[in-house]
């Protein structure tokens, strides 16, 4: 399903790349809240507070879009209609990927592979756009995008790679136990 | 930005407060998320709308949700839904529920539901198992699915609910999958405003109990057929798919229930006069 996707042109007018830039950011901090919810309610408080930190940043990022818009009349569009490579907005987090026991550096891996999508969207949509200022915006949003990444890899380094038993759960959630 | 943007209701605004208990991971947020999404979409005030559920993991939904709402008994939801949307026509309803609570224990109620036709729609969240009560097979799961609950598979061939639905008359048959919510969006927001009786099966991963699950991204894809308005084509269709094929599948016109509107002659004094006292 994705192929058809990530063959389908990302050539964007200038108000349809702030909008999906807008929503890029909005849908990444609703989905690290709720993922830092799941966190805390299954008791994961260290990748619940990660995650809060996540959509903080993701908030701020929304509010630096906002105002690159100011004076420019945005439209939401029918969620189907936005020109994402994959399922989701490039920087949601693999929904299936997070797990009740996983750990500060697989959610900050998860993390980072959320920057480098939302990189290459910008890259796809700079070289597919046709207007010059939308191509230097969108590299504009790549490069930022491209920085995130770098701090989220910088941030990673401080957790090291967790052991393989990271997930072994001494009361497991088993059917036949 | 524009004010009209800032004053419509988002998705957000169809979450309720409460926080999901489910499991980090589960398909059913995506649905929820989904369900969200298409009530944004269609401006639907959220009084306006009712969430029928019955028991289930995937049943909690209507606790989820920032508008009417009813977790019912196990297997129900559709009588539920059926007397809610009789009594109040003006109401979306929206009937959700698990692969358990729908196809076993409610399954009598699945194909008179599809019989009546009556306008509202019925959600499946299908993850081939019983999740609340630990991963027991369902009438979905695979006859060689092997847990330790089930050695060597229940052994017992799986049903298709949507050749069910189709036989049965439902008048809008899809299948989705929760890990696309603005594809399921879409396809919800179609069966909502489709007359009659939608019914969309989502494919929603249990990651606890079917981690196999997870694999489902890669699996899935678009029907590589156009929604048919002939019943049995589309089953035809659906009996020889891989159960993987995603989007609306049959979209018929039968016309959907209507109350016939007989005037009230008696009244209850008489009918206690009916009751020995
Ligand atoms: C009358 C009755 N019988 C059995 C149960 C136990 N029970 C609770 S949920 C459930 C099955 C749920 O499966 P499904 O509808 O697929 O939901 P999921 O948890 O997978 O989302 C069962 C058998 C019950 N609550 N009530
Ligand atoms: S047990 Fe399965 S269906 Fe239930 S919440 Fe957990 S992942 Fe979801
Ligand atoms: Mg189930």
């Amino acid at each position: 399903m994705s192929s058809a996707r990530k063959n389908r042109k990302i050539a964007l007018s200038m108000e349809e790349l702030l909008q999906h830039a807008l929503v890029i950011e909005l849908e990444a901090e609703q989905s690290y809240k709720e993922l830092a919810d799941q966190m805390e309610e299954c008791g994961n408080h260290d990748v619940a507070v990660l995650f809060s930190k996540m959509a903080a940043l993701e908030g701020k990022h929304a509010t630096k879009i906002r105002h690159h818009a100011t004076g420019v009349e945005l439209k939401e569009h029918p969620p189907w209609k936005y020109r994402w490579e994959g399922f989701e907005s490039p920087e949601t987090l693999e929904l299936t990927e997070v797990h009740y026991l996983m750990k500060p550096h697989h959610a900050l891996d998860l993390a980072l592979s959320c920057e480098r999508r939302a990189e290459s969207f910008f890259r796809r949509a700079a070289a597919e756009s046709e207007d010059q200022a939308v191509k230097n915006l969108a590299q504009e949003f790549a490069d930022d995008e491209h920085q995130h990444a770098i701090w989220m890899q910088e941030w990673l380094g401080k957790y090291p790679t967790p052991k393989m038993d990271w997930a072994e759960d001494l009361d497991p959630p088993a059917g036949a136990d | 930005m524009s004010e009209a943007i800032s004053q419509r209701l988002k998705a957000s605004d169809y979450k309720s407060a409460n926080k999901p208990v489910w499991c980090p991971g589960c398909g059913d947020f995506h649905v929820l998320l989904s369900i969200a999404k298409a009530l944004a979409h269609l401006q639907l005030p959220t009084e306006k709308v009712a969430v029928i559920s019955g028991i289930g993991c995937s049943s909690r939904i209507p606790a989820y949700l920032n508008t009417y709402g009813f977790h019912g008994v196990h297997g129900r939801a559709l009588p539920l839904a059926t007397g809610v949307k009789v009594a109040r026509s003006d109401l979306t309803v929206i009937c959700a529920g698990g692969d358990g609570d729908g196809f076993s224990i409610g399954g009598n109620h699945l194909l008179h539901a599809c019989r009546r036709n009556i306008d509202m729609t019925y959600i499946v969240m299908d993850n081939e198992i019983y999740g609340m009560t630990k991963g027991q097979p369902s009438p979905t799961t695979a006859a060689d699915w092997d847990s330790k609950l089930t050695p060597g598979g229940p052994g017992i061939s799986p049903f298709h609910p949507l050749v069910i639905a189709l036989a049965s008359g439902a008048n809008f048959v899809a299948r989705a999958f929760s890990g696309d919510p603005n594809g399921t969006t879409e396809m919800l927001v179609d069966a909502i405003t489709h007359p009659g009786f939608s019914f969309v099966q989502i494919l929603s991963p249990c990651v606890t109990f079917r981690p196999d699950q997870k694999n489902w991204k890669k699996q899935v894809h678009p029907a590589p057929v156009t929604t048919t308005a002939d019943a049995s084509q589309a089953a035809r269709r659906v009996m020889t798919d891989d159960g993987f094929n995603i989007g609306v599948l049959y979209k018929g016109s039968r016309p959907a229930y209507r109350q016939i509107v007989t005037t009230v002659t008696r009244t209850n004094r008489d009918l206690e006069k009916e009751f020995v006292t």
